[in-house]
């Protein structure tokens, strides 16, 4: 499960809540879907720091498009079809060119499940070469606890997988006319199947999950591995940022460094009661590192992650 | 509800628990699913009532009292396919218990383990690793040498463990085993490498029923001594592991082993500090 775990445990609770609301209840989220030019044809929409047991938890993710001289390529698309429809709206009032990419940065439903609002629509669907089966593993569990994020009646087409693949080690460039992107798979690290976009013309990153600010960050595929990437990331030279989740920010190193932090702590911290042959009951009853103020809904991700990676670092 | 037939093969099957008729009779026992949003504020008894009859019939059963005997787990598990579960024993309990039940009310093979405790070792902490399923109570019901039985229970709030497909991050040597001491001796951890495939999972790839492959037995020998054995069903966690702690050191060395179904292949390795 990762990769298919992912929010599993943290977000049913809260959408067993939530999928007894009526879809009457949905709000046009067309009228109120704000977008941000954040540098030349490189269009965010912000996802909400929203607790998952909140209504609006299909719109926590940072999500939205970048504009060449052909086409739009989109970057993920939030947790709905509602929302994908509403960024697909939202696409239209910026540019008339037609959508030839949607690019999903990994498998979490808050990323994942617009995509439908852009199938049948030309668009090639780009992702991980691991996102298939990341999609595959969670598509049952996407399907009966969301349904309310998904076109009625729910159907496992629904859950749209890539066309284009990018393995681990193979860069992809995308050309949107006079417009490059350049698409990297990352080995294990949030999840298992994790892309970042990189579009030269504005040295903009799209980081995806990789980079959590101020919201918690949630592991599910490898602490190590994260902190590999994390290091990676440093190392490039960028003008700004956009995480998965918190705002766009043109300082790296001050966005990293809380999260490598919050990671090297749960590394250290589980590795420890590993060593003193500690259970993962005991894991999870120890108390929380300070790093908990740092950080926004905090205890929906940190009890998740102590299994996680208890379980990673186990049979290491 | 079940016919008499059906209670016959599941009292057999859980007094002697043939792993492929415990999984028949334990699949009777299928609870029907509830729509989500009419989840109760408490679990439903579930499995419970017919369990405990065919169990342990009409004989009482003590359930007061924290400091004699209590169940933990996470009460919103942060893992439903791999959820702690430590059952503590008191003084009274400790060195007196001849057998220990846990059962998972509302899974689909409700009963996870039965596990016979030798007098030799005086366990104050038994710990397993569980799928679970949905909303439910987890009991554990103890017997001791002297005919009494205690049962705690805890309820975990959950979903899907039991239908989660296999993990990305399975894999690994399958039957290699692990030991952690802790406690100065008197703790260990004992974990295999076993998918441990519960019968309910999904390929995701081609759509089929992954068939159950899961270890139906265990033993925990130092020298001629079986210190431990133990029944184990579908309801144990990917990757198994149980965690015993005692009052005194354990004995050295200790061997573990494993069978699993339907192939009986059989996983054993030797603790020596």
């Amino acid at each position: 499960m990762p990769g298919a775990t992912q929010w599993r445990a943290i977000l049913v609770p809260i959408v067993a809540a939530l999928g007894c609301s009526t879809l009457a209840e949905a709000q046009d989220v067309s009228q109120t879907f704000t977008i941000d030019q954040v540098a030349p044809g490189v269009f965010v929409h912000t996802g909400k720091p929203l607790a998952l047991d909140a209504p609006g938890h299909d719109d926590i993710a940072n999500i939205g498009f970048v504009t060449g001289k052909r086409c739009v390529a989109v970057i993920d698309t939030g947790g709905s079809t509602r929302i994908g429809r509403a960024l697909r709206a939202a696409i239209r009032r910026y540019s008339p060119l037609p959508v030839c990419y949607v690019i999903t940065t990994h498998v979490h439903v808050d990323h994942v499940l617009g995509n439908l609002a852009f199938k049948n629509s030309g668009a090639l669907f780009v992702g991980h070469a691991a996102l298939t089966d990341a999609l595959l593993r969670s598509r049952d569990f996407f399907l009966r606890n969301y349904p309310s994020d998904l076109d009625t009646p729910v159907t496992p087409e629904q859950i749209v997988a890539p066309d284009l693949q990018v393995s681990v080690g193979n860069e992809v460039a995308l050309d949107l006319g006079d417009r490059r992107l350049t698409l990297h798979a990352w080995p294990k690290a949030h999840t298992d199947c994790d892309l970042t976009v990189y579009d030269t013309q504005t040295g903009t990153l799209w980081t995806g999950d990789l980079l959590f600010i101020r919201r918690a960050p949630v592991v599910d595929g490898s602490v190590r591995g994260w902190l590999t990437a994390i290091d990676s990331l440093a190392h490039m030279e960028l003008k700004r940022v956009v995480p998965g989740h918190g705002p766009v920010t043109d300082d790296l190193a001050a966005a990293l460094a809380p999260e490598r932090h919050y990671l090297q702590t749960l590394l250290a911290q589980v590795s420890a009661e590993i060593a003193r042959g500690e259970s993962l009951q005991e894991a999870l009853r120890e108390g929380d590192p300070d790093d908990k103020a740092n950080w926004l809904l905090w205890d929906e991700a940190h009890r998740h992650n102590v299994a996680r990676v208890y379980q990673e670092l186990e049979w290491e | 509800m079940m016919n008499s037939e059906s209670h016959r093969t599941l009292l057999e099957a859980a007094r002697q628990p043939t792993p492929l008729v415990l999984l028949l009779a334990l699949s009777l026992l299928v609870l029907p699913l509830q729509a989500l949003c009419d989840s109760p504020q408490a679990p439903a008894l579930g499995s419970w009532p017919t369990l405990r009859s065919h169990l342990y019939g009409t004989r009482s059963i003590g359930e007061v009292g924290d400091e004699l005997m209590s169940v933990e787990a996470p009460a919103s598990t942060p893992e439903p396919s791999a959820t702690p579960v430590t059952i503590h024993f008191g003084d009274g309990l400790a060195g007196a218990l001849k057998q220990v039940r846990v059962i998972i009310d509302n899974n689909p093979s409700p009963l996870v383990a039965t596990i016979d405790l030798s007098s030799k070792l005086p366990l104050d902490e038994i710990d397993l690793r569980v799928r679970i399923d949905r909303f439910t109570s987890v009991r554990a019901i103890a017997e001791t040498t002297d005919g009494r039985l205690e049962m705690r229970s805890t309820w975990v709030n959950a979903s899907g463990g039991c239908s989660a497909p296999p993990s990305a991050a399975a894999g690994g040597t399958l039957g290699e085993i692990r030991f952690r001491p802790s406690s100065a001796g008197k703790a260990l951890q004992i974990s295999i490498r076993h998918p441990n495939n519960s019968g309910f999972q999904i390929d995701p790839r081609t759509g089929d029923p992954i068939a159950p492959h899961f270890i139906s037995h265990i033993a925990l020998r130092a020298g001629e001594n079986t210190l431990l054995t133990a029944e184990t069903g579908i309801s144990i966690s990917e990757n198994p592991t149980l965690r015993i702690a005692a009052r005194t050191a354990l004995p050295v060395p200790l061997t573990f082993e494993a069978t699993d179904v339907p192939t009986q292949a059989r996983y054993t390795a030797t603790w020596e500090p």
